[in-house]
């Protein structure tokens, strides 16, 4: 993807969200390139899960436009939405149902047709190593499987963006590089995935995008060999961010 | 340590009121309600104990003493919901003692503003003892041990209805017992009541259940100045003892049920059903409503929060059985009350989807589809279960030949409910109790508002259902039978209308209101 296609996959304009006198997003614009495998990084409190909420119909705008394929996501959501598929941070499941159900439920709500649904979900449990826990209430998972099932539950429509935050967190190794691998194959088809990670290995070796945010601005963007610019994508981050100190910690804390 | 506590729990309620304005609201109406009953109970106590031999001031206290128990055992599971700001559970991570944190705990719920009523309550009952200055002064140390009991066994309700011991199902299960035993106690209370009633005057009945709750945990402490104004020293140091002994029994239940809960980790156990068992999702048709069915359905049938609701129904006949006598119009017209609670049910039923209402969102489902499929769902739990208390009630009042009308204003009345709360849901959430939390958990900054909006629903309801409500009230009152089919064809025509109507016009709202009402329930206090 050394060309960005006319249409990008998703194209953030000038977006601005405020809770009260704290401004969470001050106006972000990004160009995600159909076909990319792009990631959000910064720090906490940066905005990332606001940024990515606007951009999946979640939560409304105070400024900007979001165009998913062209598609205005806050003038036409419906159509927006069956485009996207959305592991959001910081919400429940259904988790009073079983992990297949809840599979099975984000499919019919998609209006997948009823024979494609049984062997998507069984392909999505397989591909999430949860075939033991399908029959298991989602509540009594852990946190990592609760992770897996939300994000088998944003592929089942087979959408053409993935609007992934924090998709890693609590999950195992061997899931994760399970996860890797078919999210590769996936951008590789014409996909495109955005992620929003604080691990910095994973975003060098995995993304070829990247857009460091921080108090609700793009301080970088571009792709990730543009923006680390010979360093680490570790070091460069901390450089752009800011706020590393070096210190042993308070004296109180320190056992000898 | 108990000081360091209460410091938290006050800052927490001057937190919350600071930031929520309508709660404030709702608080200070708190205050102000209980200033006034606890004026009125001091009222009452001293002209009793001015005017009234000592046989009635004991029969007062015993009967409003063990009432007073029975409301802080019962209130905060039926009424006002458990009081969790502070609980074991959160003060478990802390390095504190079981007995210190039942200490801290028994503080809280005494510093609360029902605890300081109480307190201040009971301590007026010396008012009732003027006249008799030894049973004066054993009121004091009798109230006290009343009213610690009260805030005790309260708390023990709690921790047994929050967290007996053990995995998430068997705690639902725990949780729905208790409510099934509660909600039966107002009948099985109601029905000693009408055999006592054959014995004689109010007067005589009042001064028996007195005497008999006075050896009872429930009124024992309150008896004992009443026997000391007797002169029965020996009946009032057994009274004592009782009432030691009880709040000794509930402190040592309390503190193993606490140490249970604490002790046990919240999710162990996990049941699981086999592979391939879809239950609903795998019959209903595919699409935005089939799903939506298919989901607010199983919540219906296994949601211990929808099924809280649904165990009030059977209550109405039984309790209109009980205070009217099966020949009476309210007994008829159980099926009515049933299908009014049935309907209004649903009023903000986003909010018990919680933030998982994000999924529902961001499939971009249609919000007539997201309507439809809650109330086809909602519908197939009330309208069958309508049906059969119309049957089986008129049945047992042999007035059969009544269904069509009953039927016509309860299903009127159903379906003019199902499709206001189409709207009214689309616009109103409120903070409920989360999924697999007790559905008895009191949620902060519940109760007065809501109040207010559930108010307006009913409203509405009651307006668009008057035709169908009038006619079958014609209906059983002429036992016209073309009345009664009229009533029954008025009542599903009108009730159609207004759920398509419903539909339409909150599916329209919802499509607007959607991101909205996610950020609302993301803003509630957990």
């Amino acid at each position: 993807m050394s060309e960005s296609p006319a249409v990008p996959a998703l194209q953030l304009t000038g977006l601005v969200k405020r809770f009260g006198d704290n401004v969470a997003v001050a106006g972000i614009d990004l160009v995600v390139p159909a076909g990319s495998f792009y990631a959000l990084v910064g720090p906490n409190g940066a905005g990332k899960t606001t940024t990515l909420s606007m951009a999946t119909g979640l939560l409304r705008p105070d400024a900007g436009g979001v165009r998913v394929h062209g598609v205005d996501v806050w003038a036409d959501p419906v159509a927006a939405k069956a485009m996207i598929g959305n592991l959001a941070d910081g919400i429940r499941l259904f988790d009073r149902l079983t992990g297949e159900q809840l599979i099975t439920y984000t499919a019919m709500l998609f209006g997948i047709p009823r024979p494609d649904i049984a062997p998507r979900v069984a392909d999505l449990l397989e591909m999430m190593d949860l075939g033991d826990a399908a029959g298991t209430i989602v509540a009594d998972y852990s946190a990592g499987m609760t992770k897996k099932v939300a994000l088998a539950c944003a592929l089942v429509h087979a959408p053409r963006l993935l609007v992934l935050d924090e998709p890693f967190e609590a999950v195992d190794p061997v899931s994760a590089a399970n996860i890797e691998d078919v999210l590769r194959s996936y951008t590789a088809s014409g996909g495109t995935v955005i992620v929003s990670s604080h691990s910095m290995d994973l975003v060098q070796r995995m993304c070829d995008h990247v857009a460091v945010i921080a108090a609700g601005r793009v301080l970088a963007a571009g792709t990730v060999d543009d923006v680390r610019a010979g360093e680490s994508l570790q070091d460069r981050f901390v450089a752009l961010v800011g706020g590393r100190h070096i210190s042993e910690g308070p004296q109180w804390l320190r056992q000898s | 340590m108990v000081a360091t506590v209460l410091r938290l729990r006050f800052r927490i309620l001057g937190n919350t009121l600071a930031r929520r304005p309508w709660q404030l609201v709702g608080f200070c109406f708190g205050v102000l309600s209980a200033l006034w009953v606890l004026v009125a109970v001091v009222a009452g106590l001293i002209a009793v104990g001015l005017l009234q031999g000592p046989d009635v001031a004991r029969t007062v206290a015993v009967v409003g003493g063990s009432a007073l128990l029975v409301g802080w055992i019962v209130g905060p599971l039926l009424i006002a919901g458990m009081e969790t700001t502070i609980d074991g559970a959160r003060l478990a991570p802390f390095p504190l003692t079981t007995r210190q944190v039942m200490a801290a705990l028994t503080a809280t719920g005494l510093t609360g503003i029902p605890g300081i009523v109480t307190a201040l309550g009971a301590f007026a009952t010396v008012a009732l003892w003027v006249r008799w200055p030894a049973a004066a002064i054993a009121s004091v140390p009798a109230s006290a041990l009343a009213v610690l009991t009260c805030v005790v066994a309260t708390r023990f309700m709690g921790t047994l209805s929050t967290g007996l011991g053990g995995n998430r199902r068997s705690r639902e299960v725990v949780g729905t017992v208790v409510l099934t035993l509660l909600i039966m106690s107002g009948p099985i209370v109601a029905g000693i009541l009408a055999l006592l009633d054959s014995t004689g005057d109010l007067v005589a009945r009042f001064t028996q259940a007195g005497a008999i709750l006075g050896w009872t945990p429930f009124g024992a402490a309150w008896a004992v100045p009443g026997d000391i104004a007797a002169g029965t020293w020996l009946t009032a140091a057994v009274k004592f003892a009782i009432a030691v002994a009880t709040l000794a029994v509930i402190w040592l239940l309390w503190s193993r049920a606490l140490e249970a809960s604490l002790t046990s980790p919240p999710q162990t156990a996990a049941r699981a059903v086999r592979r391939g068992t879809l239950g609903l999702f795998g019959r209903m048709p595919t699409g935005g409503v089939g799903a939506t069915w298919a989901r607010a359905l199983t919540a219906w049938v296994r949601d211990p929060r929808y099924l809280r609701q649904l165990l009030v129904v059977p209550l109405f006949p039984v309790l209109f059985a009980f205070s009217a006598g099966v020949d009476s119009a309210l007994f008829t017209a159980s099926a009515l009350a049933a299908a009014f609670v049935l309907s209004v049910a649903g009023y903000s039923d986003i909010s018990y989807d919680g933030t998982a209402f994000a999924t529902v969102l961001a499939s971009g489902v249609r919000g007539r589809e997201d309507r439809l499929g809650r109330v086809l769902a909602a519908a197939c739990i009330g309208v069958p279960l309508t049906l059969v208390i119309a049957v089986v009630t008129l049945a047992v009042a042999g007035r059969l030949e009544h269904l069509p009308a009953v039927l016509g204003g309860a299903w009127g009345l159903l379906l003019v409910g199902y499709g206001v709360t189409a709207v009214s849901s689309a616009l109103i959430v409120t903070p409920v109790a989360a999924a697999g939390d007790s559905p008895f958990k009191s949620v902060p900054g519940q109760t007065f508002v809501s109040g207010l909006l559930v108010f307006v629903v009913w409203l509405a309801c009651a307006a668009l259902a008057t035709p169908a409500l009038v006619l079958a009230a014609i209906g059983v009152a002429t036992g016209s039978a073309l009345t009664g089919g009229l009533a029954l064809a008025v009542g599903m025509v009108v009730g159609g209308g207004v759920v398509v109507a419903g539909v339409v016009v909150g599916g329209r709202t919802l499509d607007r209101t959607g991101p909205d009402l996610l950020a609302r329930i993301k803003a509630f206090p957990v």
